[in-house]
């Protein structure tokens, strides 16, 4: 489940966008912007840069970059060009979030249901967006995988994939596993786990199910190597959800825990020693501040919303100082969206951790940029303005973290799938449409 | 003496007859003088088509074809005769027990996580179920068609199909082939694992996954005969070995163009004999389909899936792409080279499927290639081409007499003949429509989302079957439109503005004296919905 009251989940059920469907202007993935203020994030910022882009790769950037023949040259004079940011955390361009029906589904894989024509792809765009890890929802202690996308809007879904990413698996404590499936949701009858110390137990049951079911297949590949191998000798049955798992603990798969409380996130801790996996990220989790020193020791990021807090009970204790605090505390920390409204402003929350806390501009925008690319495993490819990284660029009218910045245009592997100006024009046109429509509900 | 030989001969005859055949013996025909179009031959501008027995004995050029002294002459100048068409998925005549629903309210709290619900019935069999009525099978047979692929709707597994002959109204003698193939949906079970897609993908795959296990460990006990523990007897899987082992047809309905991609990616990781049914967003994967070569059984309804582009522009765009965009669907596959059958299916009533597929040809798809889809190519997908989908010697007398092209606006099916069986057409008999029920009124409406439950109110007016009236929430009131109510069976679609945005949804169900049940489908999932209407007096 996503961070809103009930209402708003049923509303959300219901809500769509009225949309113009901007078709990418395929460059074939050439693109020279120029005269733009680059701020690359990583190597520091170029008052009046050029970036060239050919075959959809940061080949270029300096100044006064010629653009070779038949490129497209894009004038970003007095406007601010960033790399595309990046949402850590989002559960857009799915069909379904949460697979209800038992609590732990480690076997279902969101690659099987990206909804490549969802409006939130174009609204996360509209917001400088170019990377999304889009996961299962909140409701299982043990989710399912989460897949990592480009917003390419308008091209088909497996098109969107970024292979590079870390396949992750959801996990979630608390509140939201506790309470899912709960009569009065609408759930048909109470599910196991109904408390904390049920969430715990039930992952830890299923992690030694993994555990045994790893060693009968490993008992039954050395009987097979052995020289005279009984007749008698079958392989154990394929369990795609006991697979799932010992791929978590076999490393190919990393763990991003939907969290709030500190007390609950330690103990998930413990239980990742145990057994042996990797977190590579904590979800929300508002009390992050309280156990910054395990969380540097541990390598683990945490992925938050920047001022929002109190929406319930487990979120009573945050603060908007904490994404600033745990970075000064060598935390690795990104703002989410949860979804397909924050998306479209993630620049905005960054801004917001220079007054909470005091980060320095270039701290505030790694939040949604390079940091989110750290913790998705494709900091070679994305996250900064590198010369060899993917040119996934949004271009500001203003410095991204003013108040009063709007997205202008955001170019995927040199594509421009988002343009403000054409798409004002388009809304315009359908508004002119639209006047001679009836209106819904309207008289005839 | 006499009376006992007889009495014996009686019942001897009453005996083999029960076993064998019909009692009755088929009169033979012979059409006279009119067009044929063999679909599989060159057409015959004036010919001759001798039925006997069931079966087409001979056809040919007049002249040419010698009229056997017995048979009964049909004078058919002017007239066309074509193979029966036949449509690939139906639901027709099926008669399912009512589902069972959980009682509200009656939580349980198991102390242990609960079993999987296997809810779903591979097993199932269409056969089982069928109740044919002649009123049906006259509508059918108005437009042309002579057999239908049937097949169990509800359920990820829905279960098996059966390969009918509209002939009459005996399941026995209407079977062509049974079972033909097993239907997969991509749906989801309410309250119960899978309850979402990517659940429902998961849950097809261990199936599968068992499906390979359970065969393979009996084939290793069977070789061994000792020495291994039986496995437990487990009737689902089956009843999915003949499909997932021995490679028997799967059709997977596709509602959108992910819907091909997951079954093609189901097809190509277990092997299997897939058929995708519906499909009528298949323009838009035309390249991986090619590449697939699986059969095709195209719906002709042309409404935009929800989740599309096009539905999600919003009420102009969708009606736009409904009328322009994919009534086009099957002449882009025909350009492709793709080879695929047209059927019914997602369509209200039979003359939708008429107009339908006048719009297809009007998009551009070749007549002759419409009756293709329509007759020899399900024919072939379904494995029954050596004795149906075309006009020849020793093929099963399906076949149709109209004054003019098959798909012509003003053609009219005069006779039609199945399995030899003579069904003339009542010229200009006014359609037989179900009389629809009375549901105007005021109506208390729950719609249960995954995410939790909304009340809304229903107000409905009527005027046969065209339904029309609003729905309003808290959120506001929206306008029901396409309200068709075709005898107990309610469709309407429904514009929702909530806070300035739009969203489409579509609802489906049935209708009782005071109950509408059914699901309200939108780009963000099913939801279920119930209505009760609220008597006049507390209005």
């Amino acid at each position: 489940m996503k961070e809103a009251d009930m209402n708003k989940k049923v509303l959300a059920f219901f809500l769509g966008t009225i949309i113009t469907i901007i078709p990418c202007f395929s460059a074939g993935g050439n693109l020279l912007i120029k005269n733009g203020t680059i701020l690359t994030v990583t190597k520091g910022s170029l008052p009046k840069g050029d970036i060239l882009i050919v075959g959809g790769v940061i080949r270029q950037i300096g100044e006064n970059i010629e653009a070779p023949e038949g490129v497209r040259v894009i004038d970003a004079s007095g406007k601010y060009v960033i790399p595309g940011i990046i949402d850590s955390h989002t559960h857009i361009a799915l069909s379904g979030t949460n697979e209800m029906g038992e609590a732990i589904t480690p076997e279902v894989n969101m690659s099987e249901v990206i909804q490549a024509e969802d409006l939130s792809i174009f609204t996360a765009l509209s917001g400088g967006v170019t990377m999304v890890h889009t996961m299962h929802g909140s409701g299982n202690p043990i989710g399912g995988q989460n897949i990592t996308l480009k917003m390419k809007w308008g091209r088909p879904a497996e098109e969107l994939i970024v292979p590079q990413a870390y396949k992750t698996l959801k996990f979630a404590l608390g509140e939201n596993p506790k309470q899912a499936s709960r009569p009065a949701f609408g759930g048909g009858s109470q599910r196991y786990p109904a408390s904390r110390m049920g969430v715990n137990a039930i992952i830890r049951k299923k992690l030694l199910e993994a555990k045994n079911y790893m060693l009968q297949w490993e008992r039954y590949l050395e009987a097979k190597k052995s020289k005279n191998p009984p007749k008698t000798l079958f392989p154990p049955r394929k369990d795609l959800r006991l697979e799932a798992l010992a791929e978590l603990l076999r490393g190919n798969l990393l763990a991003r825990c939907h969290s709030y409380r500190a007390d609950e996130s330690l103990e998930f801790i413990d239980l990742s020693k145990e057994f042996g996996f990797k977190i590579a990220c904590f979800e929300h989790i508002p009390e992050a501040f309280k156990i910054t020193r395990e969380l540097r020791r541990e390598g683990i990021g945490i992925s938050v919303f920047l001022d929002n807090w109190a929406y319930k009970v487990e979120a009573s204790e945050g603060i908007a100082y904490s994404a600033a605090y745990c970075t000064r505390n060598g935390v690795l920390v990104s703002i989410n969206s949860d979804g397909g409204e924050r998306i479209r402003r993630l620049f905005n929350d960054a801004g917001k951790a220079m007054k909470y806390g005091g980060l320095t501009e270039e701290e505030a925008l790694k939040l949604i940029t390079i940091n989110p690319a750290i913790q998705l495993g494709v900091e070679k490819i994305a996250g900064s303005l590198e010369v060899g990284k993917h040119g996934d660029v949004a271009v500001f009218n203003e410095h991204p973290l003013s108040a009063y910045t709007r997205c202008e245009m955001t170019i995927v592997e040199g594509d421009v799938y988002f343009d403000r100006n054409q798409y004002l024009k388009e809304r315009e046109d359908a508004e002119k449409r639209g006047k001679d429509m009836k209106k819904p509900g309207g008289e005839k | 003496m006499e009376t006992s030989k007889k009495l014996t001969a009686l019942f001897i005859a009453l005996f083999v007859g029960a076993v064998l055949s019909p009692a009755e013996v088929l009169p033979t025909y012979a059409l006279v003088n009119c067009r044929i179009v063999p679909v599989t031959s060159p057409v015959i501008e004036k010919g001759v088509v001798i039925i006997r027995d069931g079966l087409i004995e001979s056809i040919g050029a007049i002249g040419k074809i010698k009229i056997p002294e017995d048979a009964e002459v049909i004078e058919a100048e002017g007239m066309t005769a074509f193979p029966g068409l036949i449509l690939a998925h139906t639901s027709l005549f099926l008669e399912l027990p009512k589902e069972e629903r959980p009682v509200p309210g009656e939580a349980r709290m198991p102390s242990e996580p609960q079993p999987e619900k296997k809810v779903q019935n591979p097993g199932l069999r269409a056969f089982n179920l069928l109740k044919p009525k002649k009123t049906t099978i006259d509508g059918y047979h108005r437009i042309g068609i002579t057999t239908v692929l049937v097949a169990p709707e509800a359920g990820i597994f829905a279960g098996q199909s059966v390969l009918l002959n509209l002939n009459g109204e005996k399941p026995e003698a209407m079977v062509v082939k049974n079972p033909v193939a097993l239907h997969i949906n991509f749906v989801t079970e309410r309250n119960s694992y899978p309850s979402s897609l990517m659940g429902t993908v998961a849950f097809l795959k261990q199936s599968f996954l068992d499906a390979e296990y359970y065969s393979s460990y009996q084939s290793h006990l069977a070789r061994l005969q000792k020495g291994m523990k039986r496995p437990e007897y487990n009737p689902f899987l089956e009843a999915i070995i003949p499909y997932v082992i021995e490679k028997k047809p799967i059709v997977f309905t596709c509602g959108n163009q992910e819907d091909i991609k997951r079954a093609l990616r189901l097809q190509d990781e277990f092997k299997l004999n897939a058929f995708l049914s519906g499909a009528n967003e298949a323009w838009r994967v035309a390249d991986l389909l090619k590449k697939a070569q699986v059969p095709l059984l195209v719906s002709l309804d042309f409404r935009p899936p929800l989740s599309s582009e096009y539905s999600q522009r919003g009420e102009e765009e969708r009606k736009k792409a409904e009328k322009d965009i994919y009534p086009a669907n099957p002449q882009a596959l025909s350009k492709a080279g793709l080879k695929f059958a047209l059927t019914s299916s997602g369509l209200i009533d039979p003359s939708s499927f008429q107009k339908n597929v006048r719009e297809a040809i009007k998009a551009g798809l070749p007549q002759e290639e419409a009756l293709k889809a329509l007759t020899i190519t399900p024919a072939q997908f379904l494995g029954v081409d050596s004795v149906l989908g075309s006009l020849e010697p020793g093929k099963i007398a399906n076949l149709i007499l109209a004054n003019g092209e098959i798909f012509g606006e003003k053609t009219e099916v005069e006779k039609v003949f199945v399995d030899g069986v003579l069904f003339p057409i009542e010229k200009k008999a006014a359609e037989a429509k179900p009389t629809a029920a009375d549901i105007a009124g005021t109506w208390k409406a729950t719609v249960r989302t995954p995410m939790g439950e909304m009340e809304m109110t229903m107000e409905l007016e009527q005027e046969g079957s065209q339904v029309k009236g609003f729905m309003s929430s808290q959120m506001g009131k929206w306008e029901i439109k396409d309200g068709i109510l075709s005898g107990a069976e309610l469709t309407f679609t429904l514009a929702a503005t909530i806070m300035g945005e739009t969203m489409e949804m579509a609802f489906s169900g049935k209708t009782e004296k005071d109950t509408i049940e059914g699901t309200i489908s939108s780009a963000m999932g099913n939801a279920e919905f119930r209505a009760t209407r609220i008597p006049k007096a507390m209005e």
